[in-house]
């Protein structure tokens, strides 16, 4: 019996010391000599956290440069602020004439289909809506309230920003952009003054998006900044920001093309541009419709015909291959009204019906846009060599998406909706986005400085949320 | 009451497996841990039945039984690549044990039955948070485990050769715990598979002693298919997705790979005293190229997947040494390298297999003839080793390191 005890005792022994926890060294945080103790961000709606249509407290809260700010705290980092706003169900805008139309941020909601007479198909499909319906008062009430905490905000960020306004003085007047408006030191400063004057020790700049996409967005052209503008105003940005007084280091993104944004290229993917199929009775009958109302140009045929849409110049036209359209069509016209055909609501005569033009980007204008973009980034890319910053080419990691990619089990695409990585407006981010994104910049710095600032687990942020 | 104490000390302590290359365990017999598993050319007691049917018959006892338990203890760590994040396995215990028993009707023939468990793998991760891990898209949790019955039939020709060969019916589970990556406004979705099946296979063997001391043996163990059919797959997603997530039968398929042993043995001293041996294992892990899940039930987002595992063949390679004190008393030795059948792009938390070397010792005590109780222990070195799992770009380096006591008792008259 005692040699049994003394067996045991042997036996537990070992066990002890051999089962001890199997250690691995943690990641060794590296800022190399860089200061991350102001970090400031300057950027558009992409640095805000806007997502899902609308400025909410979730989404700034899963900020890029926040998420960003959240690993630099291992190399030195400080305190973080950004102009929160008070509510979780966040307020977008539209410009209306007299002023603004206020409404929250879009969730994904289970939409009964119906046929074209109210009858409900008996399917379901999901897609995006407000996700309640304040007053305006209140929505006014909650943009322009002060943020929650005070300044001076490390997030610069401000929806609807382009690379012009931030010099624009009164761009955070009462009669600027509420985005800025809410948060500015005065009316008539500048958003780069306010952080300039900060005087960071690191910066963040991604801007120039809205130079490109606000007209996009607008399914035009008309409203692209022009390339030499772009040429002469980047670079004094980012010359401020680096003589704010602190001498700082920084990093700054390129601009993504816009074809690999769900907001263009999710409507065109289940609907042809050349969608209205027509037999030869048909197509005759809408000739002399076409040809009574004057535009005998547009002709039908037997067949597969083009869908016919308004031009930037108010002339009408056939779709072509190449043009898209936005995710704002209005589907139901499309299906159950004419549109892009004729108005079938319309008697006794069918009435022309081209499609708006804000919802279709034809080829010509994107082939404009892409190219401003191409000649915008070649801008950055200069610049970021020219000042010797880190560089996150947004606009080569993005197109990767198209086909998918792959990180932590997690399959990422820019479809909407099913790719898990924009938010249900198509345009923004959603927070495991945002947090695809911040990575990049965290590997720019760290291939720039050669410092080691961990990498952020992107499983911990929320993809799109299912009802 | 100590006893008891010290029992319920190992169960607190008790930790997880999934150790070696791959999901193969060779914990078949104290004895045989004790000299770093060696087994295929020796023929001491029952274990000789599954380690080599062939040998069975040259076991001179007209009854044997030999039976015993090994409590896996593990540790494991994760650390993700250049992320500030690090994971560890939870402690769980795994018990693989056997028990075989053999009765020679003659002196040339031997009959006799193993049970034991030579495959299993069983893990939980958790994040030092304590919240749901990185990898749980890949893996949450697992236990896997395939026990096999094999009535064996051994023949012994003359002092130079014997043959065997056992039928194997095997029995296999799996429950598998993993989440998917669509959330609702509880988190993410979540899977559980949970399943059993059975299928056969064979373990043949033959023995020769060509020299006085000598002894060679080879052995051959089927590869079994175990294809899981049916098996339960619960899905727990967002309210407007479950139509695409029905609750399903699916049928999952994992190869039990086959295994070629060849061993030799030398036993010499005064009343062969000592004996010193070696075994080289082929594994055809080849076999195992993916994990398919297949559900009854097909949706647009639920159909046949197969993740892939690209496992390769391996050699272990084995020696040990036993030396009798006297007829009391028996120590052991022995070690052993068990290289990784996975690729480093193919490198799973599901079953992070690491090369290793284990390092082990035994003994055994004889208080009355015939009876032995016998007490191994196995060390495996704590493994290092980074890679991605490329399919799922989960990439990070992972640390294992297992102690692995046994005890049994062996009986022969």
């Amino acid at each position: 019996m005692y040699i049994m005890k003394k067996i045991l005792f042997i036996i537990l022994s070992l066990a002890l010391f051999a089962s001890c926890e199997r250690k691995i060294d943690k990641f060794n945080a590296s800022a190399n000599g860089l200061d991350f103790s102001n970090f400031v961000a300057v950027g558009n709606s992409m640095t805000a956290g806007y997502a899902d249509g609308a400025l909410c407290l979730s989404g700034q809260q899963n900020s890029i440069p926040n998420i960003m700010a959240t690993q630099f705290k291992t190399v030195g980092g400080g305190e973080f602020r950004q102009p929160l706003i008070g509510t979780n169900d966040g307020v977008g805008f539209a410009q209306v004439p007299g002023g603004i139309y206020c409404y929250t941020k879009m969730v994904l909601k289970v939409n009964v289909d119906k046929d074209c007479y109210g009858t409900p198909t008996g399917t379901a499909s999901l897609k995006p809506g407000f996700i309640s319906n304040p007053d305006q008062a209140t929505l006014l009430g909650q943009l322009f309230a002060p943020p929650s905490v005070t300044g001076p905000y490390n997030n610069m960020g401000v929806p609807g920003a382009t690379l012009m306004t931030l010099f624009y003085p009164g761009y955070g007047s009462s009669m600027g952009n509420p985005y800025f408006t809410r948060f500015a030191t005065s009316p008539t400063t500048t958003i780069l003054h306010d952080a300039v004057v900060q005087q960071p020790t690191f910066f963040y700049l991604w801007i120039g998006n809205n130079d490109a996409l606000a007209s996009a967005l607008a399914g035009t052209d008309m409203l692209l900044t022009p390339a030499d503008t772009f040429a002469k105003y980047y670079p004094l940005a980012v010359g401020a920001l680096m003589s704010s007084g602190k001498s700082p280091k920084g990093v700054i993104g390129t601009i993504p093309d816009v074809t690999s944004i769900p907001f263009f290229t999710t409507i065109s993917k289940q609907l042809p541009w050349n969608g209205v199929p027509l037999t030869a009775a048909q197509a005759a009958q809408l000739n002399t419709v076409y040809a009574l109302q004057g535009h005998s140009e547009i002709v039908w045929k037997e067949g597969l015909n083009p869908f016919v849409y308004r031009k930037e110049n108010g002339t009408i036209a056939q779709m072509e291959a190449g043009d898209l359209f936005l995710l704002t069509l209005p589907t139901d016209s499309i299906k159950c009204r004419g549109m892009g055909i004729v108005d079938t609501t319309k008697h006794p005569l069918p009435y022309i019906y081209p499609i708006p033009g804000k919802y279709v980007l034809d080829k010509a204008e994107l082939a404009n846009i892409k190219g401003r973009i191409i000649e915008y980034n070649a801008v950055i890319r200069n610049t970021a060599k020219t000042a010797n910053l880190a560089l996150s080419d947004m606009n080569q990691y993005l197109p990767q998406f198209e086909s998918g990619m792959v990180f932590d089990g997690v399959q990422m695409s820019t479809s909407f909706v099913t790719g898990g990585m924009f938010s249900t407006d198509g345009v923004h981010l959603c927070p495991r986005g945002n947090a695809v994104a911040a990575n990049f910049f965290i590997k720019a710095i760290n291939d720039k400085y050669n410092c080691s600032i961990p990498q952020v687990n992107i499983t911990n942020y929320k993809g799109l949320v299912f009802p | 009451m100590r006893r008891i104490t010290v029992l319920l000390l190992f169960l607190c302590l008790a930790a997880t497996t999934s150790f070696g290359g791959g999901y193969q365990v060779s914990l078949h017999g104290i004895r045989n841990i004790g000299m770093g598993l060696i087994g295929t050319s020796l023929s001491y007691d029952a274990s000789t039945l599954f380690n080599n049917p062939g040998g069975a018959a040259f076991v001179n006892d007209k009854w044997s039984f030999s039976g015993g338990v090994s409590l896996i203890f593990a540790r494991g760590t994760f650390q993700a690549k250049d992320e500030n994040y690090q994971a560890t396995l939870k402690h769980e215990l795994n018990t693989p044990f056997y028990f075989y028993a053999a009765y020679k009707p003659t002196t040339h023939l031997s009959v006799g039955i193993a049970v034991n468990a030579p495959y299993g793998n069983r893990l939980a991760w958790q994040d030092d948070a304590g919240t749901d891990w990185q990898g749980r898209y890949l893996i949450k949790d697992l236990s896997f485990k395939a026990l096999t019955y094999q009535p064996t039939v051994s023949y012994r020709f003359n002092d130079f050769i014997g043959i065997g060969a056992g039928f194997v019916f095997a029995t296999g589970t799996v429950d598998l715990n993993r989440s998917i990556p669509l959330q609702g406004a509880n988190g993410d979705g979540t899977m559980h598979v949970k399943g059993s099946t059975s299928n056969f296979g064979y373990n043949a063997g033959v023995m020769i002693h060509p020299d006085k001391g000598w002894s060679i043996g080879i052995d051959y163990r089927s590869k079994i298919e175990m294809k899981v059919k049916g098996a339960d797959a619960t899905f727990e997603v967002p309210q407007s997705l479950s139509t695409s997530f029905p609750n399903n039968k699916v049928d999952v398929m994992l190869p039990l790979p086959a295994n070629l042993d060849l061993g030799a043995s030398y036993e010499f001293g005064k009343n062969k005293q000592w004996m010193i041996g070696m075994n080289l294992c082929y594994v055809f892990w080849g076999t195992y190229d993916s994990l398919v899940f297949d559900f009854q039930t097909k949706t647009a987002l639920v159909g046949r997947t197969a993740t892939p595992s690209l496992y390769e063949d391996r050699l272990i390679e084995r020696v040990g040494a036993q030396y009798r004190v006297n007829k009391m008393f028996t120590v052991r030795a022995g070690g052993y390298y068990d290289p990784s059948p996975v690729k480093t792009n193919y490198l799973n938390p599901q079953t992070p297999s690491l090369d290793e070397i284990g390092l082990t010792c035994g003994f055994s005590v004889y208080p009355t003839k015939g009876l032995s109780i016998d007490v191994s222990f196995l060390y495996l070195m704590g493994a290092k080793r980074s890679g991605t799992y490329s399919p799922d770009n989960f990439a990070g380096t992972y640390r294992t390191g297992f102690s692995i006591p046994g005890i049994g008792l062996s009986y022969s008259f």
